[in-house]
């Protein structure tokens, strides 16, 4: 489990007692987002009408991440686009730069799922309530339900709304965790059984990264969308 | 064989013993997670903010621009279109108007034709009738002229005979009158 270690890079830094120093996980972020930063500057330099190859990516990017928000939360997701976008693209890129071996896969920590996750679930109920006010209360009493029945399943409503931030991040993170942990599993298995028997577990390396670059591009589309569809029950209220 | 065996044992157990050593999850160490926070609080503002202030509204601006550029085009292919498609109505009409017209000279000069083919005709014919009538004349006059020479040779030859054969010169006046009565009774046969 050496790859999900985090150690200090540089000095320490200690703002009010507490442990802020720039670390191997700090370092992989950065250049997540200094890779996206790059994509995008080349796929918007050129104002073509027929687009370059880059352009066309950062275009074909742009016009998922925006038919994904209007397909699932409508027309007045549109302020919240560039957040989703971001978060999307971070997501996706640190998952893909994990994938490099001998990188930090940074989403394979659930600290940092968990921030993302409460940031995106404290935001969404701001803005439902801002939108409806107390009437936003009502996402946990379901239309056309038996009254014998609206105390059990609002409970289970509430449950199900205050477990979002939990699942939404779990699911992050354990994906990411599991799929590295049996890559580095197999790895073990190719050096332990040597050139004679470690053939087998090396073509499931093979088999399995390709898998794990599906996954990679997977959850952070999960990640997108759920936050979409999270926004839906804020702006659009039908329940 | 043996050596084999012993050694893919040894690095079974040597692997087991350093997964032991890694065994559980840096990521439930909380040492650096105030840490991990700050520094994606701080990446994710600064990436959020360059993508929603400088990158986004360029992307979409390019797309904008090409999505109008498409649509100008296309509208003034439509345009272009329309001009085409009533400039073919005119060159119709035209096709139609001249198409009427050329029937009509045709047909006025087939008018033309036949009456001044007619009124040739009709000229030719009288002509023709004239000279046909001009040849009957003549060829009566010529006909009447040689009865008198008939007659006369006749005559002449009446005598002649007699005279061979008799060796009697006869009164003129009698042959002639013979002559005249024979011949008044035949004529009618030639004439």
């Amino acid at each position: 489990m050496q790859q999900f270690t985090v150690h200090r890079i540089g000095p320490e830094i200690k703002i009010a007692g507490i442990d802020l120093s720039f670390t191997n996980a700090s370092m992989f972020m950065v250049i997540s987002a200094s890779v996206i930063l790059l994509f995008l500057f080349l796929g918007s330099k050129e104002k073509k009408i027929i687009p370059n190859k880059i352009q066309l990516i950062a275009e074909i990017f742009y016009s998922f991440v925006a038919k994904m928000i209007s397909d699932t939360a409508g027309s007045k997701a549109k302020p919240y686009f560039p957040f989703i976008f971001s978060l999307f693209m971070f997501v996706l890129f640190c998952n893909m730069v994990g994938m490099l071996p001998y990188s930090f896969t940074v989403t394979s920590h659930i600290i940092v799922t968990l921030i993302m996750a409460l940031f995106i679930f404290i935001a969404v109920t701001i803005i439902g309530f801002i939108k409806h006010g107390f009437k936003y209360l009502s996402i946990f009493v379901p239309s056309g339900v038996p009254a014998v029945l609206l105390p059990l399943i609002t409970i289970i409503e509430i449950i199900s709304y205050l477990s979002r931030p939990v699942s939404l991040s779990v699911r992050l993170f354990a994906n990411m965790m599991a799929g590295h942990t049996m890559l580095k599993v197999f790895g073990g298995f190719v050096v332990s059984l040597g050139i004679l028997g470690g053939w087998l577990p090396l073509s499931f390396s093979v088999a399995l990264t390709g898998l794990e670059i599906l996954v990679a591009f997977l959850q952070a589309y999960v990640f997108a969308i759920l936050t979409c569809i999270y926004l839906n029950d804020a702006l659009n209220l039908h329940h | 064989m043996k050596s084999f065996l012993s050694t893919f044992i040894a690095t079974l157990v040597i692997n087991s013993d350093l997964y032991a050593a890694e065994a559980g999850m840096p990521q439930l160490d909380p040492k650096y997670w105030a840490s991990q926070a700050f520094w994606l609080i701080v990446v994710f503002a600064v990436l959020y903010i360059s993508i929603s202030k400088f990158y986004l509204p360029k992307i979409k601006n390019n797309l904008d621009n090409r999505e109008n550029k498409i649509k100008e085009d296309v509208d003034y292919a439509n345009k272009f279109k329309e001009q085409s498609e009533s400039k073919i109505k005119e060159y119709e009409v035209i096709i139609e108007k001249a198409k009427k017209e050329v029937a009509k000279i045709i047909l006025q000069s087939k008018n033309n034709l036949d009456k001044d083919i007619q009124s040739k005709k009709e000229s030719l014919e009288k002509e023709i009738e004239k000279e046909i009538s001009k040849a009957h004349s003549e060829i009566s006059e010529m006909k009447k002229n040689s009865i008198s020479s008939i007659q006369n040779l006749s005559e002449n030859i009446t005598s002649t005979i007699i005279q061979s054969i008799s060796g009697d010169k006869l009164n003129e006046s009698s042959i002639k009158a013979t002559v005249e009565d024979v011949t008044r009774k035949n004529v009618s046969r030639y004439l």
